[in-house]
């Protein structure tokens, strides 16, 4: 059984009388230790399909299983408790909380853990570490450039080990070096710590770096791996 | 979590300090109005109020109107449950309202004290009983006016010297000079040879109050001057009933100064939670429970509410231990002091409103649309 599998699942918006259908059946299925990208036109529902994926968002049929679990039944308190424990979400614009520093975001999702102060403490040492911002510990986010925000929005994500880790755009916001940065940092979460990941671009460089890349056009996935390959083979 | 709540705070400290003052302002005044009314409750209930009778001449409410026989103590005393008549004579400056008033009680030193429970804190009895003009002085009183032990203490045709200063356990009579009865009597203007304004009678421990009040009236109907009788408590109520009346309406400010901390707390908390609906559909994502978020919303609301109510609380007890203030008319005083129920209800209110201020915020955050809220830049 893969780890993540989404089964049929649809989900429509509203806007008045009309109606939209980013998603319309649309079935998929991730490996443990997968690094997928999405890829796609502007409003396909990439990040839809994210929000699906770690039950911020209901759909209107289908059901999503993560690793045993089926998300799409549980309720928004179990939701909560099921994101602590099993996944972390990298956002386009890091999204850190303001008035904490480096250390204490980070430190925020094992507060919902049962952990010692001691494992705390060693776990946000440890995903800081491996962000390389061990030196900002004690910097607020308007004291960080974005990349290193980003970086820390990344640290937060990892912190609890999570199975999943889906990210929308994480280099969407960023300079090219600050993303290539990113990029061997992701790379790097998914090949030493064995994360599962599900990453979002609109930059097929970027997208490159994932071991499945897919395309998502009206409603239906494509492979693109070959695609991309080919193309870079072409260049 | 607590580290986020307060840092939240800390963020916006002018916003905070402003609720903290405008809460501590409102429970200061709540307070205040708390203590008046503890004030009249103890003033006409309790052991004194309730097992103590005073015998006033009879349709007289001001002090210096009530002439009665001093020797009606004797056939008073021989009424069944009397087990002590004490003959006062009372002296004010004020029989109207006032914030300030002075009474003297004249009556036996010897039998004042006996009877009264009171306790000097200066002086002594042996000095108060020895010299004529000698006054022992209520520590109220005492502070009000900065009086000590060998002062000479003069208000109106009175000068009396201070022999010393006591502390009751009946509050309002820390507002009391006591004197010698004689020497109240022969005070210029007075003239109440053989005549006083009251008298008090001790009831034994298991006589009925009522049912001796009107006894002594019966007994007194043959006499010169028709009395009325009635408990301490009852006597001191009608006698300060336009107070009352007023205390009465000092109610509704309290119950205002309640609404007025819940609606401040409760604007306080909707801005800052309306201003930060994206960050709390971000502690969801992570995997905070909606429940956590109500939370963490309570924290803000209750810590600003009993921060500034705890501050208020603790101001209004400690302005009322240290200004000894009374209110009182026709000679009975209103005592206003701080009290552990006080303390305790300024702290329950403070916290019962900063729920309620949280609550309505505290649902908004918890059930945030994660989506939408993360969707807005
Ligand atoms: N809450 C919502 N209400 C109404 N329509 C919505 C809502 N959320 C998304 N949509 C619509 O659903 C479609 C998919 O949106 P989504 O954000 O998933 O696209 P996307 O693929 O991530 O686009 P982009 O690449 O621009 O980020 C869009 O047409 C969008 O307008
Ligand atoms: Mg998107």
């Amino acid at each position: 059984m893969a780890l993540v599998e989404l089964h049929n699942v649809s989900k429509q918006f509203r806007k008045g009388d009309e109606t939209i259908t980013p998603l319309d059946e649309v079935s998929l299925q991730i490996e443990e230790g997968e690094f997928v990208s999405l890829m796609g036109p502007s409003g396909t529902g990439k990040s839809t399909l994210l929000n699906l994926v770690s039950g911020i968002d209901a759909p209107d049929a289908g059901s999503i299983v993560v690793d045993g679990t089926e998300v799409t039944a549980l309720s928004r308190g179990q939701l909560a408790d099921w994101r602590a424990a099993n996944l972390g979400y990298i956002f386009q614009t890091h999204n850190l909380i303001p008035v904490l520093s480096a250390y204490e975001n980070v430190e925020l999702p094992t507060l919902l853990l049962k952990l010692s102060s001691a494992q705390r403490r060693e776990r946000v040492e440890l995903a800081l570490d491996a962000v390389g911002l061990s030196d900002r510990a004690g910097h607020y986010p308007r004291q960080l450039s974005g990349g290193q925000e980003q970086r820390v929005g990344i640290a937060r994500a990892i912190v609890a080990h999570p199975k999943v880790v889906v990210a929308d755009e994480p280099t969407g916001s960023l300079d090219t070096e600050t993303s290539e940065q990113i990029q061997a940092l992701l790379k790097r979460l998914n090949r030493e710590l064995n994360m599962t990941m599900l990453m979002v671009t609109h930059d097929s460089d970027v997208a490159a770096i994932a071991s499945r890349q897919l395309l998502l056009d009206r409603g239906k996935f494509l492979d693109a791996t070959a695609q991309t390959e080919a193309g870079r083979h072409a260049s | 979590m607590l580290t986020y709540v307060l840092k939240t705070l800390w963020r916006h400290r002018t916003r905070t300090l402003l609720t903290v003052t405008g809460a501590a302002v409102a429970m200061f005044v709540f307070c205040f109005v708390g203590s008046v009314q503890e004030g009249l409750t103890r003033l006409t209930t309790g052991d004194d109020a309730d097992r103590s009778l005073i015998v006033f001449q009879e349709n007289r409410f001001c002090p210096t109107s009530s002439r009665l026989p001093e020797d009606y103590s004797r056939k008073i005393r021989s009424v069944a449950g009397v087990k002590e008549v004490m003959p006062i004579q009372v002296w004010t400056n004020n029989c109207r309202a006032s914030l300030d008033i002075v009474v003297f009680n004249g009556a036996d030193p010897e039998q004042i004290q006996q009877t009264r429970p009171l306790e000097l804190v200066k002086g002594s009895w042996e000095s108060f009983r020895s010299q004529r003009d000698a006054a022992i002085v209520g520590r109220n009183v005492a502070q009000r006016r900065g009086l000590a032990v060998g002062d000479q203490f003069s208000i109106g045709d009175l000068s009396v010297k201070v022999a010393g200063v006591f502390a009751s356990e009946v509050p309002s009579e820390d507002n009391l000079i006591y004197t010698s009865l004689a020497f109240l009597q022969y005070t210029r203007g007075l003239d109440a040879a053989g005549l006083v304004t009251q008298h008090e009678v001790l009831l034994e421990d298991d006589a009925d109050p009522e049912v001796v009040a009107s006894q002594i009236d019966a007994t007194l109907r043959s006499g010169p001057v028709a009395t009325t009788t009635r408990r301490k408590g009852a006597f001191q109520a009608s006698t300060l009933s336009d107070l009352v009346d007023l205390i009465g309406f000092a109610h509704w400010l309290g119950y205002a100064c309640v609404a007025l901390v819940l609606s401040l707390v409760a604007t306080t908390t909707v801005m800052s939670v309306q201003d930060r609906l994206k960050e709390y559909a971000v502690l969801q994502t992570i995997g905070v429970r909606p429940l956590r978020t109500m939370r963490l919303v309570l924290a803000e609301s209750v810590i600003l509410c009993v921060l500034g109510g705890l501050a208020g609380t603790i101001l209004a007890c400690g302005a009322l231990a240290l200004g000894g203030f009374a209110i009182g008319a026709e000679g009975a005083t209103i005592a206003f002091r701080p009290s552990f129920g006080l303390l305790f209800s300024g702290a329950l209110v403070s916290l019962v409103v900063g729920v309620a201020a949280g609550f309505a915020p505290a649902i908004q955050a918890a059930s945030v649309p994660i989506v939408k809220a993360l969707r807005q830049a």
